[in-house]
């Protein structure tokens, strides 16, 4: 016989943001929409809806309210850890649980008589785990999840619909617990029909000739039957391995091996389930002086394609711990991996001079090893006409997969050689021409120079710039841009 | 749609025509090398010849030595940026080689660039320091058996007989629009010749050029 429990916490935004912050307990909070004009009420706690508060107010009508309330902005990490919660508070009594949205889980309670007792014991008891979650969930027992969630809503803290009555339960309840489409709704709304009685009691077939197979899904559900299976939630799993240690490592080496056999596992479990990992974080606890408080250090980095080469992420990692090494001695580790599946798919047949994501990231990971993190990737050019400005971007497997054409609108164009940073010049000016320079250990006459050319940007911003440039040509034929900030003179480059 | 006359290059500027053969002329899993003094144009024949192969759909690497690259240029020469990786070996030379040998070593570059360029503002023609016979082999072996064409761009020849072929750039004069007071650089003018080949028993014969050399303009 099926048995479903629904675990419903009403005003669920206002209950997760009480959650977060205990001070709000009982008090009349509402949960704003920051991103809208004048900053709607999108959730009020029962205290608030007690003071005339409803949903879609705006901030200062709300705070306007004899009594008044206490306003809090949106924070969905919030609501993310309480509906975490509220799903473990189901997984620690039923191996099946489902995610029906925001403060809505559904449990399969059948067969769990044995461990909790009856059904009001398993109610009462899920109530109160979900009380020391910090979340005022009601609890409502049924054979469908229709009723179950129909029981938790009219019920202040638990219900149970003894087998068999759900049908009658349902018969006065509205048509609106069904969760109907807008069209649905509105076709339902033409008919008149307003409870799931009414629906139930229509002719089936004609129904089915109507609204197709939708129609005799939703009667269904109105009669309280309930035949698609719980689609059953998993916490997300959790690739770590960790080692403390018994005596604390002040040496590099046996670190690495100890990572390496950490990284084997790891990237052992991740290949097991067919996974990869799109990121690595490790950490290392420090040994302390008696009565200091132990330090961690840490840090994460990214491989150039998800992996689960050890080989791969060790050398990342050697060369992160290498360049800048523990500043004491380790007493334990911890490597962490962010798994993501990645698709199969099929190189292709003319992959000549494009690697494998496996030899990629290998070969990109000793690169990192010799030159260090950031200091490789593809160039992305900003939105701006500042010089040089750009950044370094993770190179991806898909790169250079056949994008440009054949070439034919390439352009033969002087390359510049940039000093980075560009280097501070002295420059001798004879009626506003540079004639002289000199830059490190560049230095001449200039025999021609034309110039000045302005660019400029973020005069809006504090971090305003203005640059005149000019290209020289000193006597030895050497090319350079010069250029001038308004107070220093700057050699930019050399072209080549 | 149509371009307008004047926003076109004048004949024989750039690398239109001699790029296919310029490519040609680089062999595949061999060691290669573009010499040149200061302001000759080595790094824009650089800049065309990843242009080009990138423009192509290939993947290409660029071990800079001397953090010296200019990517905005190579966009602007019609480098597809997104399919090059850009290793910034930050003045270490001896880094620079190794990370070059093994992007070579993976054979999954079509090209990689070594640039060995001397720092813009150091004293020009200076041989690299710590960069023995055993760089050079070792990064020739590293290119052998792959697909990949590992060039080395320096101020002088550096690797002696690993080099499978070597094309000196010579500076030509630059092009100043506006007389006699200068307005406008307009471009550079460069003479490149293949002075060794192992591969070729006749060095290729550009269109447009003479023998195994190419006169090119570069614009700016």
């Amino acid at each position: 016989m099926r048995r479903i429990g629904c675990l419903l916490v009403p005003h669920f935004a206002a209950a997760a943001a009480v959650r977060a912050e205990s001070g709000l307990v009982g008090r009349p909070l509402v949960v704003l929409d920051e991103t809208r004009p004048g900053r709607l009420v999108i959730e009020a706690s029962a205290e608030a809806r007690a003071l005339g508060v409803s949903l879609g107010m705006t901030e200062a009508a709300a705070q306007a309210r004899p009594g008044g309330v206490i306003c809090r902005e949106r924070v969905p990490a919030h609501e993310v850890a309480a509906q975490q919660a509220l799903l473990e508070v189901g997984l620690v009594h039923s191996p099946r649980v489902e995610e029906a949205g925001p403060g809505e889980v559904y449990l399969d309670a059948a067969g769990l008589g044995a461990l909790f007792g009856d059904e009001p014991a398993l109610a009462r008891r899920l109530v109160q785990r979900a009380r020391d979650a910090r979340l005022p969930a009601r609890v409502g027992l049924a054979g469908s999840r229709v009723a179950a969630r129909l029981a938790a809503r009219r019920t202040a803290e638990l219900a149970c619909i003894p087998p068999g009555a759900d049908a009658a339960h349902l018969r006065p309840a509205p048509i609106a617990l069904l969760d109907l489409s807008l069209e649905m709704a509105r076709r339902f709304a033409r008919w008149g029909i307003r409870t799931l009685g009414e629906l139930a009691d229509l002719p089936g077939r004609d129904l089915y000739e109507r609204l197709g197979p939708e129609g005799a899904r939703l009667q269904a559900l109105a009669r309280g039957e309930d035949p698609r299976p719980l689609d059953p939630w998993r916490p997300p799993p959790r690739f770590e391995e960790a080692r403390e240690l018994d005596w604390a490592l002040d040496n590099l080496e046996p670190l690495f091996a100890l990572f390496t056999e950490c990284a084997e596992r790891l990237c052992g479990r991740l290949e097991a389930q067919a996974l990869a990992a799109d990121r690595f974080e490790w950490s290392c606890r420090l040994a302390a002086r008696p009565g200091e408080t132990p330090r961690t250090i840490d840090g994460a980095f990214v491989p150039p394609v998800p992996t689960h080469e050890a080989r791969a992420v060790m050398a990342v990692l050697r060369a992160t711990l290498a360049a800048e090494p523990p500043s004491a001695a380790v007493t334990a580790l911890v490597l962490r991996a962010q798994p993501v599946r990645v698709p199969a798919s099929q190189e292709p047949l003319d992959g000549e001079g494009r690697p494998s994501p496996r030899t990629l990231a290998e070969t990109v990971a000793r690169v990192i090893a010799l030159v260090g993190p950031g200091n490789l990737g593809v160039p992305v050019l900003l939105d701006t006409h500042r010089p040089g400005t750009l950044r370094l971007e993770p190179l991806s497997a898909g790169s250079g997969s056949g994008e440009g054409g054949k070439g034919e609108n390439l352009r033969g164009v002087l390359a510049l050689r940039r000093c980075r940073p560009p280097r501070p010049a002295r420059v001798r000016l004879i009626g506003g021409r540079p004639v002289h320079l000199h830059a490190e250990s560049l230095a001449g006459p200039i025999v021609a120079s034309a110039g000045p050319w302005r660019t400029s940007g973020e005069w809006w911003l504090d971090s305003r710039w203005v640059s005149d440039e000019w290209d020289v040509e000193l006597a030895d034929g050497t090319l350079g841009r010069l250029a001038h900030d308004g107070s220093t003179w700057l050699l930019e480059g050399i072209y080549d | 749609m149509a371009i307008a006359k004047e926003s076109l290059p004048p004949p024989g500027w750039g690398l239109e025509g001699s790029a296919a053969s310029l490519l040609e002329a680089f062999p595949r899993g061999q060691l290669s090398e573009i010499v040149g003094p200061r302001s000759a144009g080595g790094s824009s024949l650089v800049t065309s010849l990843l242009a080009h192969a990138t423009a192509a759909g290939a993947l290409v690497a660029l071990v800079d030595g001397s953090d010296a690259f200019d990517p905005a240029g190579a966009a602007a020469a019609g480098a597809a940026l997104r399919s090059l990786l850009w290793v910034r070996a930050g003045r270490r030379l001896d880094a620079a080689c190794r990370a070059a040998e093994l992007l070579a070593r993976s054979g999954g570059f079509a090209w990689v660039v070594l640039d060995l360029s001397a720092d813009p503002t150091a004293p020009a023609e200076r041989r690299p320091p710590g960069l023995g016979a055993a760089t050079w082999i070792r990064l020739q072996r590293a290119a052998r058996d792959t697909p990949t064409r590992l060039v080395v761009h320096a101020s002088r020849h550096l690797a002696g007989s690993a080099a499978a072929l070597v094309l000196a750039v010579e500076r030509r004069a630059p092009r100043w629009m506006g007389a006699p007071r200068p307005l406008r650089l307009e471009g550079l003018g460069s003479r490149m010749e293949i002075v060794r080949s192992r591969t070729f028993s006749t060095p290729p014969s550009p269109p447009g050029g003479r023998g195994s050399e190419w006169e090119v303009t570069w614009r700016l």
